[in-house]
């Protein structure tokens, strides 16, 4: 029957999480059809749509690493147990950040009561098993010797997700701390540059926190071009550093009450 | 029995089968069977009985806003309206969870899906069809990546 021979292919975990991000983000535009309220300065489906857009690359970068695994490393229970304990920070995430959109109400920093306390400690730490779990995947990519990875490309996907680890922890850590990403009070209506909604107006650590995420993407493509160039992976660790330096220096920039760009 | 009794009782008879549907293995069809027919067979019983004995009396109809709400006025109505929901939405539930394994989503992420059902039928319909549908372009998207052999 041709349906039992479909449910032969079973898609790669993270290729249906990748899926189930790009759902939210149809139904987040969808949204914004019938809906004019805001949440602060944003509409309220704002949020919902750039947390479902940042989860699609988080996951197809994932669903890309996977399929360059030998099948005992893709297919083993390691990776089976990250893609699980992922699916159901990124859902239970999703399903809360949603909740709250409609009722344009703040998920995050937002510590109401008790209830809402309660939800935003459990996205943070949510948000720790989403960025642990690239780590797990990177670790796989390093130790496959059988993966299909140039050395610069392996050593990118392994410092990217270190990287990205250990600079979101600091900057999305310090956000957490704060109880809000800004520095400073942007007064109601103040600038915010465009698409992302970043403050040109007081110091906002979402930029720190964005060059920190994509440190997962940057670096591994970076391995990618100096395979392509021949280039030893040796390099890769500048890059890193680099890119590191970036996302510090754009952190001490929010810290001081600075914008990315002023407006 | 009063209206709020009917209302309780629809609901203990569908909790278990969300359960079943949500949690439960699905590699005996007996168990597959109880949300996928029985409960709802069930439940549409009830549903019958009740708009057979109340539906005349409630004095309301289809064609306008005004005569359903006429007709929901009528408490034993209004508990047929809710067991209309419970039985169809539970219907879909089994047509969604068998869609998603066809497709080979995973029970966690369909456990979301099948509570967004359980919650809020159609939202829920449409999150599962979509999903199911988005796959298919997905994987022909991951297929053009050709992996660089090392």
């Amino acid at each position: 029957m041709m349906s039992l021979s479909i449910s032969a292919a079973r898609p790669d975990p993270f290729l249906t999480l990748t899926a189930a991000a790009a759902v939210l983000l149809a139904l987040a535009v969808g949204w914004s059809a019938v809906d004019h309220r805001m949440v602060g300065d944003a509409q309220v489906w704002v949020k919902p749509a750039k947390f479902a857009l940042s989860f699609i690359v988080h996951f197809a970068t994932l669903a890309l690493i996977m399929r360059v695994l030998s099948p005992e490393w893709r297919e083993g229970r390691a990776l089976g147990l990250t893609a699980g304990v992922m699916a159901t920070a990124f859902l239970g995430e999703m399903a809360y950040i949603f909740v709250q959109a409609a009722q344009a109400q703040p998920s995050h920093f937002y510590v109401s009561d008790g209830f809402h306390s309660i939800m935003y400690r459990l996205m943070g730490f949510g948000a720790v098993l989403l960025i642990l779990g690239p780590l797990v995947v990177a670790w796989a990519a390093v130790s496959d010797r059988a993966a299909a990875l140039g050395p610069a490309t392996r050593a990118g996907i392994g410092w990217g997700a270190a990287a990205s680890f250990v600079l979101t922890m600091i900057t999305a850590g310090t956000m957490g701390a704060r109880l809000s990403h800004f520095v400073g009070n942007p007064p109601p209506g103040a600038p915010t540059l465009p698409f992302f909604g970043w403050s040109a107006a007081v110091g906002d650590l979402r930029p720190a926190h964005f060059v920190a995420l994509h440190a997962l993407q940057v670096l591994p493509l970076a391995g990618l071009l100096l395979d392509r160039a021949g280039l030893g992976a040796g390099a890769v660790r500048w890059v890193a550093l680099g890119w590191g330096a970036l996302s510090l220096g754009l952190y001490a920039q929010a810290l001081m009450g600075l914008p990315l760009i002023r407006l | 029995m009063t209206p709020d009794a009917l209302f309780s009782l629809a609901g203990t008879l569908a909790l278990p089968g969300w359960a079943i549907l949500i949690f439960a293995p699905r590699r005996w069809p007996a168990l597959n069977a109880v949300p996928a027919v029985v409960l709802p067979l069930v439940l549409s019983a009830g549903y019958t009985l009740l708009i057979l004995a109340y539906f005349a009396g409630a004095g309301g109809d289809f064609s306008l806003i005004a005569g359903v709400r006429q007709l929901f006025m009528d408490d034993y109505v209004l508990v047929a309206g809710w067991v209309h929901y419970l039985a169809f939405d539970m219907i879909v539930g089994a047509l969604a969870a068998g869609l998603m394994d066809r497709a080979g989503i995973g029970r966690i992420v369909q456990a979301f899906v099948l509570g967004t059902v359980f919650l809020f039928g159609p939202l829920g319909y449409l999150l599962a069809r979509s999903l199911v549908g988005a796959l298919g372009p997905m994987g022909l998207l991951a297929r053009t990546f050709q992996p660089q052999e090392g």
